[in-house]
């Protein structure tokens, strides 16, 4: 009996210390992994805030262009419009990316409308709704304004509408769904067309991987969408059904508006560090 | 007590700060590297989920082998040098108690890789608290350079 269990012991120890080699290994190869990736943590951070400001000049600028009377110009005006916004939007990605790679994403809490978040969203991209004639419909249950991120929760809206006006078929629907449940709030936004392939799932959420059938955009959106769920204790997943795709996004719902100030301050800590050990 | 004003950092997250301020988080199976500099009066902390990046996503702090490295040259741009560092490991505890849930080791892993990449960088563990079953709350003092630590309930932990 008693040699069974040092039996056990041993074989446990042998366990242990394989996966720690096993673990070490992988600690090796990770780290050729990370120089490469390394590169693009640089690039990102660098070229994200040089971009940032002239283009918010410009998009300031550019509604006091707009021509009236002039159907030619006006065409000229939708398009540099449309392309300073899509510019933009990608800009908006890149600063996002470069900050959660930094670690430099502090979650701030304030009162929130969905329903602002989604217009916002959808407005941004009325020349590509318009283009494509795509069929929008939003269906939002939650009336009352949350708690939450307002330009965290914005980014996810625009990625994931962005990607269902970008990867749906042109006259298909997209369909955004957002409700309230046991405190969580549920973001769904659905389109028609064939949604990536099961062997692409991996890809789906990397950065610069291009998509299947080409490039949109620089592959950034879904990361982020997904690093920033997660940063707000959430989760992202997508369904697909062979004729439409339907990407979900799930995060809990604040109850009461705790500042990052309160949630930080010294008296949160004095309080409960009365018996502490010092090391 | 601490006299400046104290950060809490959350999963993900890299703090520097000086004295007298302090970085406090909470960790269940995560991981926080706590780095000093005596001389600058400047301390970091990370908070880290999970050991490894697997180039999967963005290359985010909430993996260990991205947020430590990360952490040792913010002190580096900031005036720092590994040789005038001294670092202090906290958390990586094994929350579920099941006879599967050990197989991950996630947090035996957290604590393998700061141990790994601390040595890499030869800068000194000056102390560390890690394992168990308990959860923690530290509260790093950068005045004094030490940490405050004390166990917290296994509800108290939120997320990991």
């Amino acid at each position: 009996m008693e040699e069974c269990f040092s039996c056990k012991g041993e074989q446990c120890e042998n366990t242990y210390s394989e996966i720690e080699f096993l673990s070490r290994k992988i600690l090796d190869l990770n780290k050729q992994l990370i120089d490469s990736g390394k590169a693009k943590s640089r690039f990102l951070s660098l070229v994200a805030n040089a971009l940032n400001n002239p283009i918010a000049v410009l998009l300031s600028m550019i509604p006091h262009l707009k021509p009236q009377n002039d159907l030619k110009l006006e065409t000229i005006y939708a398009l540099v419009h449309e392309q300073a916004l899509t510019l933009d939007f990608r800009i908006q990605n890149l600063v996002a990316a470069a900050e959660i790679e930094n670690g430099e994403v502090d979650i701030s809490y304030a009162s929130v409308d969905i329903k602002d978040l989604v217009d916002e969203a959808i407005k941004a991209l009325r020349y590509t709704i318009e283009e494509k004639q795509i069929r929008m419909s939003v269906e939002n249950t939650v009336e009352q304004k949350i708690v939450g991120d307002p330009q965290r929760l914005y980014l996810i809206f625009r990625n994931l509408i962005d990607n269902a006006c970008n990867y749906g078929k042109e006259k298909g629907n997209v369909i955004i769904t957002v409700r309230e449940n046991d405190s969580r709030l549920h973001i769904s936004v659905k389109n028609d067309g064939e949604g990536p392939k099961v062997e692409y799932k991996a890809q789906v959420y990397t950065r610069f991987a291009a998509g299947p059938e080409g490039a949109h955009g620089l592959g950034l959106g879904l990361s982020i969408v997904r690093d920033l769920s997660e940063l707000m204790d959430g989760s992202i997943d997508y369904q697909t059904d062979g004729t439409s795709v339907t990407f979900m996004v799930d995060l809990p719902l604040q109850t009461a508006l705790e500042n990052s100030e309160a949630f930080g301050s010294n008296d949160f800590f004095f309080e409960s560090f009365d018996d502490a050990i010092e090391l | 007590m601490i006299q400046g004003s104290s950060t809490f950092i959350h999963v993900g997250q890299l703090h520097i700060d000086y004295s007298p301020s302090a970085i406090s988080t909470v960790l269940g199976s995560c991981v926080a590297v706590c780095l000093y500099d005596t001389r600058l009066g400047m301390g970091g902390m990370n908070h880290y989920l999970l050991p490894f990046w697997n180039g999967n996503g963005l290359q985010s702090p909430k993996f260990g082998n991205i947020s430590i490295p990360k952490l040792i040259e913010m002190m580096i741009s900031k005036g720092s040098h590994p040789s005038r560092m001294e670092a202090k490991v906290f958390g990586g505890a094994s929350l579920n108690v099941g006879p599967l849930s050990n197989t991950m080791m996630i947090g035996e892993k957290n604590i393998m890789v700061a141990k790994e990449i601390l040595h890499e960088y030869k800068i000194p563990i000056a102390a560390q608290d890690v394992g168990g079953r308990n959860g923690r709350k530290i509260q790093f003092d950068l005045e004094r350079g030490k940490i405050l630590l004390k166990y917290v309930a296994r509800s108290e932990v939120e997320g990991e």
